[in-house]
């Protein structure tokens, strides 16, 4: 199927969503939605770039605090503050990303991990901001610019969250497809190769590393006055875990695929956790089994090209020829 | 004033000399081999002059630029493309996509963030007309990583001349290659090379391409230069002789 | 408290804290010289030894039991582990490793908690070690001064491990060049196999000696693993004595930022990697990046 009519489809489909679902299912949607974005900006760097992030929740609670300090304490309007909380995530994971891009491979992984855990110590400490293990409660969904309040309702919301989503998606599928994205696949497939080409592979990275935040930012952002709460959850290691989980087995280097991903998380962990409260244990092997059978990730077994099976061979083969 | 002036270049590896004030200069339009027995520094050469590995002392002058300390993709940026001993390729990428990539380095909108991979057509015709010029237009459709031995190292070789440099450096281009792939490589290169238009420095071991491309050849050994000059007085020196030819006459 | 009591006190601190950091840190960078992979799950095995600990004092009622018994039990599982899942990996990349053994510590910690429950458990030190002496007239547990003791014993023992003996020497020249001691004759599995296991029964001791001080709790992993990520980056990947060095550095850095900026404590030890970094990306005695 050709992608922009499977995008619209898949749009119109969930446009129409509130009209159909309870309001239930409507909140699980959109904190589906939310995570979605989340996941897919994580892509941007794992399944592009070859960066691997362990500390993708860094993104996500920098968002949610700084929207919802601005919620609570400015009365910006809701409009105003999301992309200004994706903006200020972006533009302090340009200092993360120079740190950590001063090493590579596994180091670089390590290191995100490591920052991830200072932001998250920090919001432990820092009460006047993030009210710290309390977390920030009651954070509104102020109307305007003029008045604008149809976000605040639960359908209104819902439509923001989307059309966050699907502006993302197309914003993602063009950055990879531009001669920008192109030095991105370089990087991906042969690091010191592109260096030796010309390409300042770092600044190339910090700058992937920049948008993937502003866009996991602004998930984080959407969703602190989604659930008018942000807590220090948001920062936890286990769920920069969790995110990665969706990106590989909704299917890396896809997009959509960690959209799934997201998806196919909330779905299972629900379903799990109305008959067992371990559902972390059962995610774990469902995890690893990706990584060992599937790395190509839900989306790839879907559209059956197996893509990413493909790569890794031919990749494989390479390396075994030259080595 | 010659395009590349190399002054007393050395690397040191803890307590190993690998590059032994070494000075050469490489005049624009002159092919010139860097040979030697294994070990003798002569990759170490390569990667002090791309920027890889960094001199212990000593400098690197690219037509009247300082080149030592520069990062390795700001020396390419100067106009310096260099091929790998070990081949180096963009594996899951087609053969024009690597050509057309290696191409867009040299653009000044290589971080335009839209418009779609194949938007700068000069790029892309300058990858094309590489990959015809080595011969591998009838594999430009296939990845990388798929094709023989000897298209992956012409395809090296392609997307170096695809950055149109001014000085290409090619480290051993027939390594690994069977005597036919060898023999058709090094047709390839000779053409490419007749016109006098590119200056180039090549590693090679097979002798045999090396007199046949070389207009001067440097001879290094344990580090050290012990011979520079054109083909036919450096076959003569008696201590090249021993140290290297001896071997194999 | 004069100052001479106070310095020493904290130095022997920081000693017995970096024996600790020390257990895990020279487990990973071992791992990680001969597989080339990085152990996420380090901070999980670190963890079950301490569970496993706890559960021998409480059967076996003796600490010395724990002491060897829980290594063996962590090492056992790492070598199955190693066996089962990761062997099937080394044709793939990197971020495979890293993501497999992250599954693994998910799978550990709800499975920790399923057995042992959420609440932290008390492991007493044994008796001979549980009491107090005094060091130029300043009280000093006595469990944390056989801590640094067991630091610079173990530290010693896997020196002349990797130096004198034929498996130290086999680990070593695998982690230089692995396909040449496969060619000479040495299956290059059986000795991974060995050193996860090794790496990971290391880590089982630190868990069972940290558990008195810290107790077994379901934190102990995350903490422990990003310490551990910290101390082989400032030390250097692979390197054996960097880790050493890492551990004594990232502990005196804890011990004694605690007690001048209580507020910046732990950013501090960030800023020393980021120094170490921005000098030398290796580590301090890794290859030059």
């Amino acid at each position: 199927m050709n992608f922009s009519r499977g995008l619209a489809a898949a749009a119109c489909v969930l446009a129409l969503a509130p009209a159909a679902l309870p309001p239930y299912a409507m909140t699980l949607l959109t904190e589906a939605l939310i995570l979605g974005l989340f996941a897919m900006s994580l892509d941007l760097m794992v399944g592009y770039t070859r960066l691997l992030s362990f500390g993708h929740a860094a993104a996500y609670g920098l968002g949610a605090y700084t929207c919802g300090n601005l919620l609570l304490h400015t009365g910006m309007p809701l409009l105003f503050a999301v992309p200004l909380a994706a903006l200020f995530s972006g533009i302090v994971a340009i200092g993360v990303a120079w740190v950590c891009t001063l090493a590579s491979g596994v180091s670089f992984s390590m290191l995100t991990l490591a920052f991830a855990q200072l932001f998250y110590a920090v919001a432990f400490k820092w009460t006047t901001v993030t009210g710290a293990s309390d977390g920030l409660a009651g954070i509104p969904r102020s109307p305007g610019p003029f008045g604008i309040a149809i976000f605040a309702g639960k359908a209104g919301f819902y439509y923001l969250v989307l059309a966050c989503l699907l502006g993302s998606l197309l914003f993602c599928r063009m950055l990879v497809h531009s001669p920008f994205g192109e030095v991105l696949r370089g990087i991906r497939e042969n690091e010191a190769k592109t260096l030796s080409l010309g390409y300042n592979t770092r600044r190339y990275k910090i700058a992937v590393v920049a948008i993937a935040f502003a866009l996991g930012g602004l998930a984080g952002a959407l969703y602190a006055p989604f659930a008018g709460f942000a807590n220090t959850e948001l920062l936890f290691w286990l769920f920069s875990g969790q995110v990665l989980i969706m990106v590989i087995v909704g299917g890396a280097g896809t997009l959509v695929g960690p959209i799934i991903g997201a998806a196919f998380f909330m779905l299972v962990s629900n379903l799990l956790s109305s008959w067992t409260d371990s559902w972390a244990l059962f995610f774990g092997l469902i995890f690893i089994g990706f990584v060992l059978f599937a790395p190509q990730g839900i989306w790839g077994l879907l559209s059956g090209t197996g893509r990413a099976e493909g790569r890794e061979r031919v990749r494989w083969r390479f390396l075994k020829s030259t080595s | 004033m010659a395009l590349l002036e190399i002054d007393e270049l050395t690397r040191r590896f803890g307590g190993i000399i690998a590059v032994d004030r070494v000075s050469m200069r490489v005049e624009a339009g002159e092919v010139r081999a860097v040979i030697g027995p294994n070990g003798a520094g002569k990759s170490t050469l390569f990667n002090l002059i791309t920027g890889v590995v960094k001199a212990s002392d000593g400098s690197v002058r690219f037509d009247g630029t300082m080149l030592s300390g520069m990062s390795p993709y700001s020396i390419c940026q100067h106009g310096i493309s260099r091929t790998f001993q070990i081949t180096a390729l963009f594996p899951e990428m087609t053969a024009r996509e690597n050509a057309r990539l290696a191409a867009q380095a040299r653009h000044v909108r290589r971080w335009q963030p839209y418009g779609g991979s194949t938007v700068f057509g000069d790029a892309a015709r300058r990858g094309d007309a590489a990959l015809e010029r080595l011969g591998l237009t009838h594999v430009a459709h296939r990845p990388a990583g798929l094709l023989s031995h000897g298209d992956q190292r012409l395809l090296e070789v392609a997307m170096a001349l695809a950055q149109q440099p001014r000085l290409l450096l090619l480290d051993e281009p027939t390594q690994g290659l069977s005597v036919e792939e060898t023999a058709q490589a090094v047709d390839t290169l000779a053409t490419l090379l007749a016109d006098r238009a590119m200056t180039v420095l090549l590693v090679e071991h097979d002798m045999e391409v090396v007199f046949r491309l070389a207009h001067m050849i440097t001879v290094l050994h344990r580090g050290a230069v012990i011979a520079d000059g054109e083909p036919d007085a450096v076959r003569a020196d008696a201590e090249v002789q021993r140290a290297y030819l001896g071997g194999l006459a | 408290m004069d100052f001479a009591a106070f310095l020493v006190t904290q130095c022997l601190n920081a000693l017995s804290q970096a024996a600790l950091l020390f257990f895990l840190g020279v487990g990973l960078t071992l791992i990680f010289g001969i597989m080339r992979i990085v152990n996420f799950a380090h901070g999980a095995f670190f963890m079950l030894g301490a569970y496993v600990g706890y559960s021998s004092v409480a059967i076996a009622g003796n600490f010395w039991a724990a002491l060897v018994l829980s290594p063996l039990l962590v090492g056992g599982f790492g070598i199955a582990f190693e066996l089962g899942v990761l062997r099937l990996l080394y044709r793939r990349d990197h971020s495979a490793f890293l993501m497999v053994t992250f599954g693994l510590t998910l799978i550990m910690g709800e499975a920790i908690r399923l057995i042992w429950g959420v609440n932290a458990l008390e492991v007493r030190a044994p008796p001979a070690l549980s009491g107090i002496v005094f060091i130029l007239d300043e009280p000093f547990p006595l469990y944390r001064l056989f801590l640094a003791a067991a630091g610079i014993v173990v530290a010693v023992a896997i020196w002349q491990f990797l130096e004198r003996t034929r498996l130290g020497l086999l680990i070593r020249a695998t982690s230089q060049n692995a396909e040449m001691v496969h060619a000479l004759g040495t299956d290059v599995r059986l000795v991974r196999s060995a050193v996860f296991g090794i790496g990971c029964g290391l880590a089982g001791i630190g868990g069972v000696l940290a558990a008195p001080l810290v107790t077994a709790s379901l934190a102990m992993a995350p903490t422990a693993v990003i310490d551990t990520f910290v101390i082989v980056i400032i030390g250097g990947m692979g390197s054996f004595l960097g880790s050493a060095l890492g551990a004594l550095l990232v502990a005196f850095v804890q011990v004694f930022g605690t007690y001048y900026f209580p507020d910046l404590a732990l950013a501090l030890m960030y800023l020393v990697m980021v120094m170490v970094l921005v000098i030398r990306p290796g580590g301090l005695l890794g290859k030059e990046a």
